[in-house]
């Protein structure tokens, strides 16, 4: 019986160090997501959550180590990269002249979607957003602003989802939604590589934790 | 609203409590003191920076006269109907244009502001407030006098009017600016919000004087009142006098609602011309004028991948017409440079004209150049997304360009053959510029810094300033040099470079 190449994670990050100046914030760090998976990478502030995410999304680059997406180098400047992997961090910014919903819609379309409009109502009504779609970005809540956020990682194609605290600032019926959504998406085979200083979502979501605080 | 024992909450106090008076004087005395306390610059640092700017000023000021007087001689030369039209009324709309860009700044800071900081410890404590605002309208009349004044007479001085009328024509737009402070004032403590009106109007007016100077449609004006601008003056002092009494009377009824947002805007403003990202200042004001409209009649989509973003430029456009309707307007100055024969000049004058006139289409380029998160969202190469965002005001600004192809055509006396493709040019020019300015990064304080009077400068700080005029003098040069579809072709192959490099960088 010939035998199958096995198949690489979804995300593998191998002696991932970033260091600034003297400092170094990250250290070696191995890391296996695979697809249907979900690590969440905890620890004190400072501890190098945000940067690993930041380097795992290809929007710094690591002093040392490789990230790959299913077997290939992500490389923030390739369209496979972008279209394979949905990042919410906090430095999200938006058009100050498109509305809630047509920022979805854009995000939609631009990645293809078919039937956009029907993807894109379903998310607004999910993360609770409809009676804002008309709203521009400038005049929504710090917690609007999130979920918004983190619909534009739900209305488009995605195989890793690469999230920065998405707990932050939401409400509980927001946090409770995105608990389900997350455990929804693991169950569609995506990998979920999150920070968080949730435990309750971090217990609920996460099949392993990386705590930054005791790595060597 | 009451207190419990009948008191206003609200103090709107008519005459001013002397001990609250008293009260905030002693405030102030003591974060001078604190200030004080905290001053680290010494005696002999503050002499030697006297000294620099003694000196510059001095060398800034004979560089100054010596532009004025050449000036000066040329324009003794200038004796066709149209340059002694455009002599005439350049003091007349010189200073309505002043008024009306007081009055545009005023309605967008208040006037009246207080600094976040006040707007939080200082406005919520019981103190009058007419003696905490009035520092800050003394302050924004000295401005405004200052600023406009010298503008007059340096505008004066150099369109060759006479050294008696020099100093009476800018004390004269300076008193019309102090007046235009005062009204604004007294209007926002009124909560009157027809100001907006009379700045478009007078605005408008500016930009019929010059559509009509360009046609030759009615005679110019004199130069100057018949009478002189001395008793001019004199009128408008004391109206200007009586705007600000008024204002100084409607001090206290100013909430706190209509103190803070001037104030919120400010340090976003200061910051970024302290690094002189002017493009940052376009992005504070755009962000401001869309978190006041709130909410916008969604408009869903069409196309896939880059078509999709190209209609969304589309829809742009439809949702605010304003850039392309200052586009139109400014159609008047490549006509304009015709009539008053700048010849050549005309082209790099267009070109800078459509530069800087467009820059409001190319917000979204703006955007997601300033935030490479929105382009990570997106699944195409950076280049692929800043093409499509280029597209639609790149053809309006093309459009445009051929447009002012005749006064061009006029202006430099060019062949009909040639005319063409230099308008194109010129318009490839200003598309250029303007993505070299909504494109450029901000200084970045990790590169090596120069020591300055202003203390240490990351030398990116001074590229900032130049951004878009380095691409924009780059472009003309070959058009100025030579004014042919040679030339064109040759400022089409450097601004095809630039536009690479600048839509492909990562």
């Amino acid at each position: 019986m010939p035998r199958t190449p096995p198949t690489p994670p979804r995300l593998r990050v191998r002696g991932l160090t970033r260091r600034f100046g003297d400092v170094e914030v990250v250290t070696g760090l191995d890391l296996d997501l695979p697809a249907g998976g979900a690590v969440a990478l905890v620890g004190r502030n400072g501890a190098g959550k945000s940067t690993v995410l930041r380097c795992v999304a290809a929007a710094d680059v690591p002093t040392a180590g490789t990230v790959e997406l299913d077997g290939e180098a992500v490389d923030e400047r390739s369209p496979r990269t972008r279209r394979d992997m949905a990042v919410v961090m906090d430095d999200l910014d938006f058009f100050p002249d498109l509305s809630v919903v047509e920022h979805l819609d854009l995000f939609a379309r631009a990645h293809g979607v078919p039937d956009a409009e029907a993807v894109v109502d379903a998310v607004l009504h999910e993360v609770r957003l409809v009676p804002q779609s008309a709203q521009l970005p400038g005049t929504l809540s710090s917690g609007q602003r999130r979920r918004l956020a983190l619909a534009s990682a739900f209305v488009r194609p995605r195989r890793l989802l690469v999230l920065d605290e998405p707990e932050a600032r939401l409400d509980r019926p927001g946090l409770a939604w995105l608990v389900d959504r997350l455990q929804r998406e693991k169950a569609d085979g995506l990998g979920i590589l999150l920070a968080s200083h949730d435990a309750g979502l971090v217990e609920a979501v996460a099949d392993s934790v990386v705590d930054l605080d005791r790595l060597p | 609203m009451t207190l419990a024992d009948g008191a206003p909450v609200a103090d709107l106090p008519d005459r001013p409590d002397p001990a609250a008076s008293r009260h905030l004087r002693d405030l102030r005395r003591q974060v001078r003191v604190w200030r004080r306390g905290r001053a680290d610059t010494r005696l002999v640092d503050a002499i030697s920076d006297a000294y620099i700017a003694v000196f510059s000023t001095a060398m800034l000021t004979s560089m100054a006269v010596s532009v004025v007087v050449n000036v000066r001689t040329v324009a003794a030369t200038c004796t066709s109907l149209a340059c002694t039209d455009g002599r005439a009324a350049l003091p007349w709309l010189t200073g309505l244009g002043l008024v009306a860009g007081t009055l545009g700044a005023a309605g967008l800071l208040g006037p009246m502001l207080v600094s976040p900081a006040v707007g939080s410890w200082l406005l919520p404590a019981p103190v009058d407030r007419r003696a905490l605002l009035r520092p800050r309208l003394a302050g924004t009349a000295a401005v405004a006098f200052a600023v406009a004044a010298v503008v007059a007479v340096a505008v004066a001085a150099l369109s060759g009017f006479p050294g008696s009328s020099v100093l009476a024509y800018g004390g004269c737009v300076g008193a019309a600016c102090l007046l235009a402070v005062g009204v604004a004032a007294a209007a926002q403590a009124r909560r009157l919000r027809r100001l907006g009106l009379v700045t478009w109007t007078l605005t408008a007016l500016v930009w019929a004087g010059l559509v009509a100077l360009t046609a030759d449609a009615v005679p110019a004006p004199a130069s100057a009142p018949p009478t002189g601008w001395a008793p001019v003056l004199g009128i408008v002092a004391v109206l200007a006098v009586g705007a600000l009494a008024l204002a100084y009377a409607g001090l206290p009824r100013l909430a706190r609602d209509q103190l803070a947002p001037g104030g919120a805007l400010l340090p976003g403003l200061s910051g970024a011309l302290a690094g002189l990202d002017f493009a940052l200042v376009q992005d504070v004001l755009v962000a401001r004028r869309w978190r006041a409209r709130s909410t916008v009649r969604p408009v869903r989509g069409r196309g896939v991948g880059g078509a999709a973003l190209v209609w969304r430029e589309l829809a742009r456009v439809r949702r605010d017409p304003r850039p392309v309707v200052l586009l139109a307007a400014a159609l008047v100055v490549p006509y304009l440079g015709g009539s008053l024969g700048l010849g050549r000049a005309d082209l790099l004058v267009t070109a800078g004209t459509g530069f800087l006139a467009g820059i409001g289409l190319f917000s979204s380029l703006r955007v997601l150049s300033r935030t490479p998160s929105l382009v990570r969202c997106l699944p195409l190469t950076a280049a692929a997304v800043r093409s499509a965002c280029v597209s639609v005001p790149a053809a309006v600004v093309l459009v445009w360009a051929l447009c002012a192809e005749p006064g061009l055509q006029a202006a430099a006396g060019l062949t009909p053959a040639d005319a063409a493709p230099l308008a194109v040019a010129v318009g490839v020019t200003a598309v250029t510029a303007v993505v070299r300015f909504v494109t450029g990064r901000p200084p970045d304080y990790r590169l090596p810094l120069v020591t300055s009077p202003m203390g240490a400068v990351p030398t990116s700080l001074y590229v900032s300033a130049a951004r878009g005029f380095d691409a924009l003098l780059l472009g003309s040069a070959p058009l100025l040099l030579a004014p042919s579809a040679t030339g064109a072709a040759i400022s089409l192959a450097l601004d095809g470079i630039v536009l690479a490099v600048l839509l492909n960088r990562a």
